[in-house]
């Protein structure tokens, strides 16, 4: 009896000095038979290798409906100088039925595209309260209007917004905090199907796709939002077209903490830029001197997805590029001062063989730091037979924040981490309102991927909805602050990230194990602050600018 | 200094081992006369040299003792005696023994031929010309003793007369190994690279059935150096093969992949160094330089670490170590390293540039511009100096020398400079 005693305090006091850990989130795939996504990407492969083909498409989560409930689009490609498609070929939109399953409503909606897709761009540009859309193409791009019936309306000969040529990712921001929101459009290279060259080698007699490196750079696009329903290209006045570049992934963050949005944009096969706001409408491109553009030895790599968040809770934005294999990914921690060290970490001989397109910080085990998601493809499918041991299909990759850097907890995050696909862009999400964010893939010539997040919302969150009154409608450049007992967090609501991909604009913030939530504090781009005490444990609310909690 | 004699010493040594190599796998030619012998002597003697060739040296000493006590100067067992001498590396008994060998049978070819792999190691070229003349006095058409008297006229640095040899021995038939490969190193001492790497390609056609595992190694060696990394990794891995457990082999193999940029092949096969010698300081530099270039830092420092304990360090270790400390964002502990290393190798220009970028990251930028415009002198085609110095003029607002230093490197690639990006820098260091 007394051993038994004994046995039985023993093992309290373990109990009382390790609480059993928390089973860690895993990513379960949803398939299209659950979800009832049918849709698969075409990318028009042909035996001309036309560039193109081989960098589509995006995807996005969007609340078309203001029904609460994220919604997805999805691209595809489309006709083109080089392409005939033999059936007609559209991009789609579901409506999100609330109960896992969803609902093609392209046609009814008026979304289709009709053109060759790249990447989409969502958010409410005429501050109407609904969700428009940009879809960039490779011809031209096209802007959705939301008319808040289920129906949008191309209105992009009248918003001014065409932005022919190739255009790839796209980023809606507030670059003059003058509440409305501009769009950024990265070009990609100079091409149409007189372009292609011969790229093959004797052994393999059929071509491969060439490297963007043949091709000549094109300035990307900044559109000023006149808030007339019409924009204006700044491109050249901003200084933005000053600097031709072969961009893909773009995002809209500020990495000197002066209030104004910045924009960090991935070159393929060129140096990256970091377009510093200068303010007063002009920006001044700083890559080099911030060590952001060039790998080592002043090589440009192959730079694809992009993303920005404070990883180390130092109050100050560091970046993110993903880029092609045997490149490594680069993670620059921002040393302050427009100065930057890449620190990539575990990341980098993780990703060696790899090449990144769509990926996001976000935290998907709301313990409060922001982890990395990683979706990969070989942008060459006949990448096999030329490199030993690069793959054309990658996995993807989860990368936990452990507070003193990243580790990959890919293999023990669901089997889907075993598959191989050929990823490119990558939505966030929180489709089914569970309080974790999942995530949507887009994959090149492939169906798209539905991941449900199981498990994050083990951990505390709190949900935000942020509604917008003196700031632009989308409220990027908010920061976001919040405390529970010793966790103190705060969190730059960025613009765009990713790869040709658009995400659920709602915050979740994640306090882990605490059980109460002291305050969260917006501070709003306008310089309005609305801080929240004691605000409500494991939902979703509404914050409107200047007020507080929306009822 | 301390390097170059480290490295004079790995030098002799290895070539002893090769001319151990290559005397032993001449033995079974050599060594046994068959005339004048009872067969059931001749299968004593093959016995024996089973027996040295299987490495039971002491059994076979044992029975040529029991010989040469009832015949003191049998001419077959004082060849076998000097070859076992020679496997053990006592070279003046081998060498007496094998004169004895040949003063007891003047048309011993065998003990001749043995003699001159000796006097080629001892660098006596003179001495190994006056018994390939007795051999070839004796025997017009053996092959090898010519392409042996081209080795030795290219040791006397006798060009011309080397070619004549080998010219001889390939009696212009494209088919032997050993004359193209002595015409392949003719051309290198004359600086015709692309003469070398023909002889060389031909070369290696005809050895991909061979068994000397010493030729295939000393193939690769010089393959390697006229960038026939194919050849070398394909010469180098039928040696492995032949002797898996021969770790110079196999860290040529690995120098091959890495030469050929395949980190994780080269990966492999030091770790097999290692296995079979934990303390090889050539293949822990080696797996350390390599896990460097997969950004796998802190095993990287170990095996760095490790081989700078195990031998004398030498700059390469310091700058790799150095660049450990950098990526794990210690730039003072980096400079301390880079430092070393430029105080043991001053014109060592990676140093100077990893110095300089650690000087500019802690924002030291006059110091940062003093390394980096000195590693720019040093090899003004390095892209990363320019690179660096672009940076720093970047950082300092001089926007214009930035942007020339960016042309240059532009002009660079199109010279063609390497510059992948994921190797750094290979070692400098031979297999």
């Amino acid at each position: 009896m007394f051993i038994r005693v004994t046995n039985c305090l023993w093992l309290l006091t373990l109990l009382f000095v390790f609480p059993p850990q928390k089973p860690k989130p895993t990513f379960e795939e949803v398939s299209p038979a659950t979800s009832k996504i049918t849709w698969t990407h075409d990318n028009a492969q042909s035996p001309d290798r036309q560039l193109p083909e081989t960098v589509g498409a995006g995807c996005a989560f969007l609340d078309y409906d203001n029904d609460g409930w994220m919604d997805i689009y999805l691209v595809n490609s489309g006709p083109s100088d080089f392409f005939t498609p033999s059936a007609p070929l559209k991009n789609a939109l579901y409506r999100n039925n609330h109960d896992g399953t969803f609902t093609d409503v392209t046609d009814k909606a008026g979304v289709a595209g009709g053109k060759f897709g790249m990447g989409v761009a969502a958010a409410d540009y005429d501050g109407d309260g609904n969700i428009d859309l940009y879809v960039t193409n490779y011809g031209s791009n096209i802007l959705y209007r939301n008319n808040g019936n289920g129906t949008f309306t191309d209105v992009t000969d009248k918003a001014g917004v065409t932005a022919p040529g190739w255009s790839t990712c796209a980023t809606w921001f507030d670059y003059d905090n003058d509440a409305k929101l501009d769009l950024f459009v990265s070009s990609f290279v100079f091409y149409d199907k007189s372009q292609n060259p011969l790229c093959t080698d004797p052994t393999l007699k059929q071509r491969y796709y060439c490297v963007p490196r043949l091709f000549k750079p094109q300035p990307s696009r900044l559109f000023h939002n006149n808030g007339d329903g019409t924009f204006r290209d700044v491109s050249r006045e901003s200084g933005i077209a000053d600097s031709p570049g072969k961009s893909f992934g773009a995002v809209a963050t500020d990495v000197n903490n002066d209030g104004l949005m910045d924009l960090f944009v991935a070159n393929d096969t060129m140096p990256n830029f970091l377009f510093l706001n200068k303010g007063g409408g002009k920006f001044e491109e700083i890559g080099l001197a911030a060590g952001v553009a060039y790998g080592e030895a002043g090589r440009p790599r192959s730079g694809m997805g992009v993303d920005a968040a404070d990883v180390d809770g130092d109050g100050w934005q560091d970046l993110f590029v993903a880029n092609i294999d045997q490149e490594f990914f680069s993670l620059y921690h921002n040393d302050k001062e427009l100065i930057f060290t890449d620190q990539p970490g575990e990341i980098a001989p993780a990703t060696q063989l790899l090449s990144g397109w769509g990926l996001k910080f976000f935290d998907y085990d709301n313990d409060g730091d922001p982890d990395l998601f990683l979706v990969n493809g070989h942008p060459d499918d006949m990448i096999e037979s030329r490199v030993p041991r690069v793959r054309h299909k990658e996995p993807l990759l989860l990368f936990e924040n452990t507070g003193r850097g990243f580790k990959d907890v890919s293999a023990s995050s669901g089997p889907v981490f075993t598959k191989m696909f050929s990823g490119r862009g990558m939505a966030l999400g929180d489709f089914d309102n569970d309080g974790d964010a999942d995530v949507l893939t887009s994959n090149n010539g492939e169906p798209p991927l539905l991941l449900r997040n199981q498990g994050g919302n083990r951990n505390n969150w709190i949900g935000l909805q942020l509604i917008a009154t003196k700031s632009n409608p989308a409220a990027v450049g908010a920061r976001i602050t919040w405390a529970a007992g010793t966790l103190k967090r705060s969190r730059l609501k960025t613009g765009g990230g990713s790869y040709l991909s658009s995400h659920d604009p709602r915050e979740i913030l994640g306090v882990g194990s605490a059980t109460k939530i002291d305050y969260v504090e917006i501070r709003w781009p306008s310089g309005k602050i609305d801080k929240l005490t004691n605000p409500p444990l494991n939902t979703y609310i509404k914050v409107l600018e200047g007020s507080g909690i929306k009822k | 200094m301390k390097k170059n004699s480290t490295n004079s010493h790995k030098k002799a040594h290895k070539t002893q081992k090769i001319f151990l190599l290559c005397l032993l796998s001449l033995l079974c030619l050599f060594v046994i006369p068959a005339r004048a012998q009872s067969p059931d002597v001749v299968q004593a003697f093959e016995q024996v040299a089973a027996l040295i060739r299987d490495d039971r040296l002491a059994e076979a000493e044992k029975e040529l003792t029991k010989v040469l006590r009832l015949q003191p100067d049998l001419p077959v067992a004082l060849n076998l005696m000097g070859s076992l001498r020679a496997k053990q590396g006592r070279l003046a008994e081998a060498e007496s023994l094998f004169l004895r060998a040949v003063q007891g049978d003047k048309n011993f070819t065998g003990a001749r031929m043995n003699l001159v792999y000796l006097y080629l190691l001892k660098r006596a070229p003179d001495e190994a010309i006056g018994q390939l003349s007795e051999v070839l006095a004796l025997e017009p058409e053996n092959l090898d003793a010519k392409v042996l008297l081209g080795d030795a006229y290219l040791a006397k640095n006798d060009l011309q007369k080397a070619e004549e040899n080998y010219l001889a021995a390939l009696d212009n038939k494209l088919d032997n190994a050993g004359a193209l490969f002595g015409l392949a190193q003719i051309s290198r001492v004359k600086g015709e690279t692309r003469e070398v790497a023909i002889y060389l390609n031909r070369v290696g056609t005809l050895i991909t059935s061979s068994t000397s595992t010493d030729f295939l190694y000393k193939f690769a060696l010089e393959a390697m150096q006229v960038g026939l990394f194919d050849e070398a990794k394909s010469a180098l891995e039928r040696a492995v093969g032949l002797k898996p457990r021969e770790p110079s082999y196999l860290l040529a193999l690995g120098i091959a992949w890495l030469r050929k940029t395949d980190l994780f092949e080269a990966e492999k096969i030091f770790r097999r160094v290692l296995l079979l010698e934990p303390n090889n300081a050539q293949a822990q530099l080696h797996l350390g330089y390599v896990l460097l270039n997969q950004k796998k830092y802190a095993e990287a420092r170990t095996w760095l670490e490790k081989s700078a304990r195990t031998s004398a360090a030498i700059p390469e270790v310091f700058y790799y170590l150095g660049l450990v400390a950098q990526e794990q964002n210690d730039d003072a502990g980096a400079i301390v390293l880079f430092e070393k290393a430029v105080r043991q190798l001053p014109s060592y220009p990676h140093a100077r540039i990893a110095l300089g970028s650690s000087y500019m990251k802690l924002k030291n930028y006059v110091r940062a511009r003093q390394e980096l415009e000195t590693a720019v002198k040093l090899d003004p085609d390095e892209p990363t100096a320019h690179y660096n110095l672009a940076l720093l003029y970047a950082r300092i607002k001089e926007h214009e020398r930035a942007k020339e230093e960016l042309r240059i490197i532009d002009q660079l690639k199109a010279k063609g400079a390497s510059n992948n990006g994921v190797v750094v820098l290979p070692p400098k260091s031979n297999p």
